[in-house]
């Protein structure tokens, strides 16, 4: 009886944060305002932050949140500053239909394709979800898996670099 | 049904409506604290008329909020515009669930607390963000800009000064932090990691728009800065989320620091809370100190001192670590 409930209520809060997340994402395309659009994003992610709290990865939720939400969202504002965009919002014109249909086709084909290969592939997943300590997942990440990781941070380098050096030579033409 | 209801649901939403009294009762005592010590510095009596020394002032002022017309400034998309002082108040209140203020006195024991904190203290950037750009107020625009890219800066020495802490402990669970501690002074952190102690403090009043760094807001020059346009209660948010930030930016470096709730005699959360009270002391003393700093100042503070004096910090602390 009481797993029985236990598993209504997983159920319950799974469905709620996809519910979230869907929102979240028809509010980011259907808006006027820039802005708004990047509330349903926001929406959207810490949605997705829920269901990896439901999966007992508080660390990657969190994670998640600090990262998308606390730096990558705020940038994504200082983009929309930049663009002369009015809070009223001057997105929304006339959209053909043509256009509406090919919106719905972009968005479900992908959906289509993870969905079946997620379902197809998915791996043995556990009943109880068991909490990773963050020490094993560093572990992980640098015993298995010290290449990609490294690579990874090469990549994030460089780009950095890459923008700083950019800013420099607009600077000298000016 | 009241036992189909999971217990730690019900503790964490009994410890949700207690926080917000907290919060509430917080904010009371330091607008209080906050007039006297600055009149106290400025040497005038402070607030005097309302109850005995003062005392009232307080409720007087939450009185006064309550009573405002609430207005949304021309040509404001209304929803965002009440939207921006919501998101500032809720993380913050989220928060306090981690903080280990006692033996028995904690809410949510988590292994991810610290990471919690850290995670929802950045919100606070966005709401600015929002009420900033939905103001259609230049010196909101401008408030909000500034205040961006002092927290992005900012948050960077902040989690370095914070790693060193993780390196010695090896958790990142505010409990275990505090018991990593003795109870004696020297058995602090502080003692071990005063630099880190010293970025931290500095991170965390630059985090929490404060004096000397509160140039999102600057009176003098932006008029309120990011809230200029909120009246009444969505001010008193703002107003309320502020001091919130405060009191956990203390809590915080309470914890990290000074040892949380552990003290000579008995421990408890009563040394706890004199740890935050002291901390918040300073950091009044601090704001009626200093003068603003400019905002190139500002930056380089950050990006050619703090930065590589934590990275420097760092290093040692793993050096000796690994020896």
């Amino acid at each position: 009886m009481d797993n029985l409930l236990n598993e209504n209520l997983a159920w319950a809060v799974l469905f709620g944060h996809i519910a979230i997340i869907v929102a979240g994402g028809f509010i980011t395309v259907l808006s006027e305002s820039l802005i708004r659009a990047l509330m349903g994003l926001i929406l959207t992610l810490f949605g997705v932050a829920g269901l990896f709290f439901l999966m007992a990865a508080p660390f990657i939720g969190l994670m998640q949140i600090l990262i998308y939400v606390g730096a990558v969202s705020v940038l994504i504002f200082f983009a929309i500053m930049l663009t002369n965009a009015w809070p009223g919002g001057d997105e929304h014109g006339n959209i053909s239909g043509k256009k509406v249909i090919y919106a719905a086709l972009a968005a479900i084909a992908p959906a289509v394709f993870l969905g079946t290969a997620a379902i197809r592939t998915a791996p043995p997943s556990i009943f109880t979800p068991d909490e990773t300590q963050v020490s094993e997942l560093g572990q992980f990440l640098l015993e298995p898996y010290i290449l990609p990781f490294e690579l990874i941070s090469l990549l994030l380098t460089i780009s950095m670099a890459g923008a700083v050096l950019l800013v420099f030579e607009r600077r000298k033409k000016k | 049904m009241i036992e189909a209801i999971p217990t730690q649901l019900i503790i964490i939403l009994v410890g949700l409506a207690a926080t917000m009294a907290f919060v509430g009762l917080n904010a009371i005592l330091l607008v209080y604290l906050e007039r006297k010590v600055a009149g106290f510095i400025h040497r005038r009596p402070g607030p005097y008329e309302v109850g005995p020394h003062g005392i009232l002032q307080p409720f007087a002022d939450g009185l006064k909020l309550v009573g405002k017309q609430i207005f949304t400034p021309k040509g404001a998309d209304s929803v965002l515009f009440w939207l921006a002082p919501m998101i500032s108040m809720a993380p913050a209140i989220v928060c306090f669930l981690v903080i280990p203020f006692g033996p028995n006195v904690l809410i949510f024991n988590t292994n991810v607390g610290l990471v919690l904190i850290l995670a929802f203290t950045g919100i606070n950037v966005l709401a600015l963000c929002i009420a900033g750009w939905t103001s259609q107020n230049k010196y909101a625009l401008v408030g909000a800009a500034r205040g961006v890219s002092q927290s992005v800066a900012y948050e960077i020495p902040l989690l370095l000064a914070v790693l060193p802490i993780i390196f010695m402990t090896g958790t990142f669970n505010l409990y275990d932090i505090t018991l990593g501690q003795g109870a004696w002074p020297w058995q602090w952190f502080i003692v071990y990691q005063p630099v880190a102690f010293v970025i931290f403090f500095i991170c965390a009043l630059a985090e929490t728009n404060r004096a000397p760094f509160d140039l999102p807001e600057a009176e003098s020059e932006l008029t309120a800065g990011f809230h200029t346009e909120y009246s009444g209660m969505g001010f008193a948010l703002f107003f309320l989320s502020e001091y919130a930030y405060m009191v956990i930016a203390a809590c915080v470096t309470a914890v990290l620091f000074l040892g949380g709730f552990q003290g000579p005699v008995v421990s408890g959360w009563w040394w706890f809370l004199a740890k935050v009270y002291i901390l918040l002391l300073i950091m009044i003393w601090i704001r009626w100190t200093f003068p603003r700093v400019r905002f190139d100042q500002l930056l380089n503070i950050c990006w050619k001192w703090l930065i590589p004096l934590a990275i420097i910090n760092l290093l040692i602390t793993l050096l000796v670590i690994a020896l």
